[in-house]
């Protein structure tokens, strides 16, 4: 492509072609006012703003979406084009409220600034005002289109980046404006409250509720939103010490300026009444206030105690996905270098361990294969056992798009209706449990139609001849009579999986949290070195649950893992960390999350040190937890606020919430980035880091970091594929692209599509059947996450919008259930299990198959876990949370007056 | 708008067959609410999802799409269209007080349909025979030369609903 020259004021620049005239003068430092361009969205010339003239011709030019031609003579601010600029943006003051001095936008509102810039004061024209108010009853998003100047770019935002369509223009000409479906308030529309519109909106057409009058924030600080595992940059303002809102950030590699409800209205858990605020110690079985120093001499001396007389291995340590990787990598470091144990786990266990030991097995790489763009770029995405509209919601937005703009095709794998099945090419409505028979019938049809990638298949991999021999069962009627699925549809389906070029496939809590959760992982690693896309091309991209569930696991947060995944049996991987930290290391695989558990019913742990994590809320069985830690002669809980672990500890040492300490989350993607110090902590709370070093210190055990930074810098020397990585400065947003991409031999991606470790390996994996009595528990029930929730509603229980627009929890039931059971909509019901039994209400929902309920858990008054047994993925030993029978009985009003549940 | 006592039933099979004809064909849209609206009177709001799913667009969309084209109406309509011009000609010749005589007659006001659904009243800004001015439009009768007499003629008979 051969570069074009325009004079630009009287300046030859050149670009290529295809670059808008606003484009190139934004590069070459020149500027151009305009109200309705956004770099991330498509321009459509809307509020015309940008004009300029061009010198041939006199042509007055709205330079975003004028291309530069050869022989251009641009001028951006000739007489003409100020003239016109200013009647343009007159006429839109003209009807627009002069309400400024009471719009809580002030001077963040761009029309204003504008005006000011020209010179603009009162306007001559006849006032035309709209007046559209909107009664709108969400807590979220407040709607006045009196001020909107139709600049579209809430439209834009909601169909280019969210791509969930809630709202367009309605009407024509004067009567123009944004609205939903029907002219509906926003929460009986498609609207999912992610808070993009309110970021980008010019004017104050669309704010933010329940906020107003806050002021303006002083300072800014970029961080990393601590919900869920995708990662996306949050902008915090901050005034006078507290965080006033979040805001998404239009440079983020992961978002691309998008957010979702809970990191857009989620934050004020942070400024909680319900914080702990000093460190308490039990005496005689209540608590009392201490000092730090009280509070680490006395964990110290118990954890010494306990350690002379019953061994290190009485001792066990909890990390949490939550927290930084540097805590994480401190916390292990004390559990193996001070304690002397490794009996250390992270509750991603109960999550994503499947896909830990699925991947490892199979491709020699424990998680996502490519990055998000690969994702946005494939021409096939595979959805299966992952809702990631609620549960990854930046990645939904990146499947819509791939769909919408790339032409890429979709199939959904999943019992559920999603709001993702409008987008599906096809969804296959498999039975639940069946995911191993499906994916190994599709992998049989592509290799029986020979549409497999079979230059990739001999060269990058082995052990395919016996895989293939293993799924000679696996016939089309075979997979059809145990998913359900029509053979028809199934063979749709592998034959776009097997003549795409590029397939990603995407998959969550549903296949990892399943009984047979590794077996599954590993079909679809099959699956996708099959068709050639593990590393190169497409890739396999493993959700996580929390924030930093990579992160965790990778700073060896794990029982049988120095960080790294260096295996602990392994005398030189112990020798390069002894080595280091001049202590010796114990060589023996530590216990898993629920072993510990078990261990400590037992009375075989005696000290436990749990790192920001209720265990009680997020494990089954919550009353065997409780009597595990109550059994404890000493447990040690650091946490932001008093969950049920915290009431059974016997020291409390209060933590700081994201927003007020240093250091880095890993995303899915395996991205990690900076979390910034963005306000002082919490009254005497502190960073779990400085609380291991000093209760490290305490314990006669040293470690010597000056800051989280320093801890960054031994992670980046230790563990090989941190090496280089790491955001090099506070002010990068992450790594490079082109370093996540794996170009650069030796980090944590594929090299070019080679495997780590030379070869993929086909592993044969075979169909067991759920394990579960049917006896009088007619329904399945499934469980997942929800919209406005998430993890065990710590965090999202406490911000207040969130928890007054969803506060109950409520059980899905499909329509033809409900009428044979006579339940409607807010019936009180009873669900009973073989191991538990709690309350909710009914919604009917035709999302649902026959036979299956849906109920989110995050809801601590109906803890869903409850309901759930121990059965335990052999390989992975993560819990089965995903499915158990049920039954179900209605609540009487007899039943509630005599104070039963 | 008048708020109709009842909502005409639409027959939703009939639409989903329409629906389907065109399904995935992003350049049926519009077609296809003109055949919908040919069957149905109107588009009911309620089939603007199927709609859109067929074609790949959004809800919102599809709806912006209607309301862009005066042609297409979400509301149901009277079984006789009545516009009355008020054109330039029309206006000078007296356009104003035919347009008050019908809605007189009519007992509506425009873009309003009588109870009964006999009639809907539009305006419209020229038909093209100004030497026939004032005129109005029934359906696909044109009548022009419009006086009271002549009003009364055409809907003196009506009893209103």
């Amino acid at each position: 492509m051969e570069a074009i020259t325009i004079v630009l004021n009287g300046v030859e620049v050149s670009g290529y072609p295809g670059t808008t005239i606003l484009e190139l003068a934004r590069e070459s430092g020149v500027y151009i006012p305009t109200l309705c361009n956004d770099p991330n969205l498509v321009s459509i010339g809307a509020c015309r703003l940008c004009i300029v003239e061009d010198e041939r011709n006199g042509a007055l030019l709205a330079s975003c979406v004028t291309p530069i031609s050869p022989g251009m003579i641009i001028n951006t601010n000739s007489p003409r084009v100020l003239e016109h600029r200013k009647k343009i943006l007159k006429l839109m003051l003209a009807s627009h409220p002069d309400s400024c001095l009471v719009c809580d936008k002030g001077n963040r509102c761009q029309l204003r600034k504008l005006a000011a810039e020209m010179g603009i004061g009162l306007v001559e024209f006849q006032r035309i005002p709209q007046s559209d108010t909107i009664e709108e009853v969400n807590p979220f998003i407040e709607r006045d289109l009196s001020k909107c100047i139709m600049c579209g770019k809430c439209i834009r935002a909601d169909q280019e980046l969210v791509v969930e369509g809630a709202i367009d223009y309605i009407h024509r000409g004067a009567s123009v404006k944004a609205a939903t479906l029907n002219d509906l308030p926003l929460e009986k529309s498609e609207c999912t409250f992610c808070g993009v519109c309110v970021a980008i909106c010019p004017t104050g057409a669309i704010m933010e509720k329940d906020r107003a009058y806050t002021g303006t924030a002083t300072t800014m600080v970029t961080s990393v939103c601590p919900y869920c595992g995708c990662g996306c940059a949050i902008t915090l303002g901050v005034k006078d010490g507290k965080i006033i809102y979040t805001r998404p950030v239009p440079e983020s590699p992961v978002s691309r300026g998008t957010l979702c409800v809970r990191g857009s209205y989620g934050y004020d858990f942070i400024h909680s009444k319900e914080r702990l605020n000093k460190p308490l110690v039990k005496v005689n079985g209540d608590f009392q206030e201490a000092t730090w120093e009280e509070a680490l001499a006395l964990a110290a001396e118990n954890f010494k105690r306990i350690k002379e007389i019953y061994g290190p291995d009485a001792l066990a340590v909890f990390g949490s996905p939550k927290c930084t990787n540097e805590e994480n990598y401190l916390l292990q470091r004390f559990a193996r270098g001070v304690l002397g144990t490794n009996n250390i786990d992270n509750s991603n266990r109960l999550y994503c361990a499947a896909s830990l030991t699925g991947l490892g097995v199979t491709v020699g790489y424990a998680g996502t294969t490519g990055s998000i763009n690969y994702l946005e770029r494939s021409q096939i995405i595979l959805v299966i056992g992952a809702n990631p509209e609620i549960s990854a919601p930046a990645v939904a937005y990146a499947i819509k798009r791939a769909v919408k703009f790339n032409g890429a095709k979709l199939i959904i794998i999943d019992p559920r209706y999603t709001p993702l099945s409008n987008f599906a090419q096809i969804h296959l409505r498999s039975s639940v449990g069946t995911d191993v028979p499906l994916l190994n019938g599709l992998a049989r049809i592509i290799i029986n139609e020979k549409k497999l990638d079979e230059e990739f298949v001999t060269r990058m991999t082995d052990n395919f001849n016996n895989w293939s021999k293993s799924l000679e069962k696996y016939t089309a009627v075979y997979v059809e009579k145990t998913t359900g699925i029509p053979k028809k549809d199934i063979q749709t389906a592998a034959r776009l999986l097997g003549e795409a070029e590029n397939t990603s496939i995407v998959y969550g809590n549903g296949i990892t949290q399943q009984a047979n959760g590794t077996e599954t992982v590993i079909a679809i690693a099959n699956l996708a070195m099959l068709t050639g896309n593990a590393g190169r091309r497409g890739g396999i991209f493993a959700l996580q649950r929390h924030n930093n569930a990579r992160g965790a696991c990778d700073m060896g947060v794990v029982p049988n893992f120095l960080p790294g995944y260096l295996g602990v049996n392994d005398t030189q991987n112990r020798q390069k960390f002894e080595g280091r930290w001049n202590v010796k290391l114990p060589a023996d695989n530590g216990l898993t999350a629920l072993e510990m558990m078990e261990a400590a019913r037992k009375g075989k742990v005696k000290g436990m040190f749990i790192m920001g994590e209720n265990p009680v809320a997020s494990f089954p069985q919550p009353k065997l937890i409780k009597e595990a830690l109550t059994s404890l002669e000493f447990l040690v809980v650091t946490d932001m606020f008093p969950g049920e672990a915290v009431r059974l500890a016997s020291v409390v040492l209060p933590a700081t919430s994201f927003a007020e300490k240093e250091g880095t989350f890993t995303n899915f993607e395996g991205r990690i980035q900076s979390v910034r110090k963005a306000i002082i902590p919490f009254g005497d709370s502190r960073p779990d880091s400085e609380i291991i070093m000093q209760l490290s210190l305490a314990m006669g055990s040293p470690m010597l970091y000056s800051s989280p930074h320093q801890v960054m810098e031994e992670i980046e020397e230790m563990v090989p594929f941190y090496h280089k990585v790491s955001p090099k400065d506070a002010d990068t947003m992450g790594l490079e692209m082109g370093e996540v991409d794996g170009d650069t031999p030796g980090t944590r991606r594929f090299y070019k599509g080679l495997f780590p470790s030379g070869f993929g390996r086909f592993q044969p994996v075979d169909f067991t059947p759920l394990q579960e009595s049917k006896n009088g528990y007619n329904f399945t029930l499934i469980t997942g996450s929800s919209r406005y929730h998430f993890g065990t509603g710590a965090w999202s229980q406490r911000s207040s919008r969130l928890r007054r627009f969803s506060p109950e929890s409520f059980l899905e039931i499909n329509p033809a259930d409900a009428k044979e059971l006579g339940f409607k909509d807010e019936d009180k019901i009873q669900i009973i299990s073989e191991q538990g039994e709690i309350s909710t209400s009914a919604k009917v929902s035709n999302v649902l198959p026959k036979g299956l309920l849906y109920m989110a858990d995050s809801f601590p008054q109906s803890p869903v876990r409850e309901l759930f047994g121990t059965v335990i993925d052999p390989r992975s030993k993560t819990p089965a949370l995903k499915s158990c029978a049920v039954r179900l009985e209605r609540i009487t009003a007899d039943d509630q007056a005599k104070g039963n549940p | 708008m008048t708020k109709l006592k009842e909502t005409p039933k639409i027959n939703l099979k009939e639409i989903d067959k329409i629906v389907e004809s065109r399904r995935n064909k992003k350049w049926g849209l519009i077609p296809m609410l003109q055949e919908i609206q040919e069957r149905a009177g109107y588009i009911p709001p309620e089939v603007i999802p199927r709609v859109a799913y067929a074609v790949g667009l959004f809800p919102s969309q599809v709806q912006a799409v209607i309301t862009f084209y005066s042609q297409l109406y979400t509301h149901p309509r009277g079984k006789n269209i009545v516009r009355v011009c008020r054109g330039t000609a029309c206006h000078v010749r007296g356009g104003k007080t035919i347009l008050k005589l019908v809605k007189q007659h009519l007992g509506i006001e425009e873009d309003e349909t009588t109870d009964d659904m006999e009639y809907t009243l539009e305006t419209v800004a020229c038909i093209g025979v100004c030497a026939l001015a004032p005129n109005l439009v029934v359906n696909n009768n044109i009548h022009g030369n419009m006086n009271p007499k002549k009003v009364a003629a055409i809907f003196g008979n009506y009893k209103g609903s």
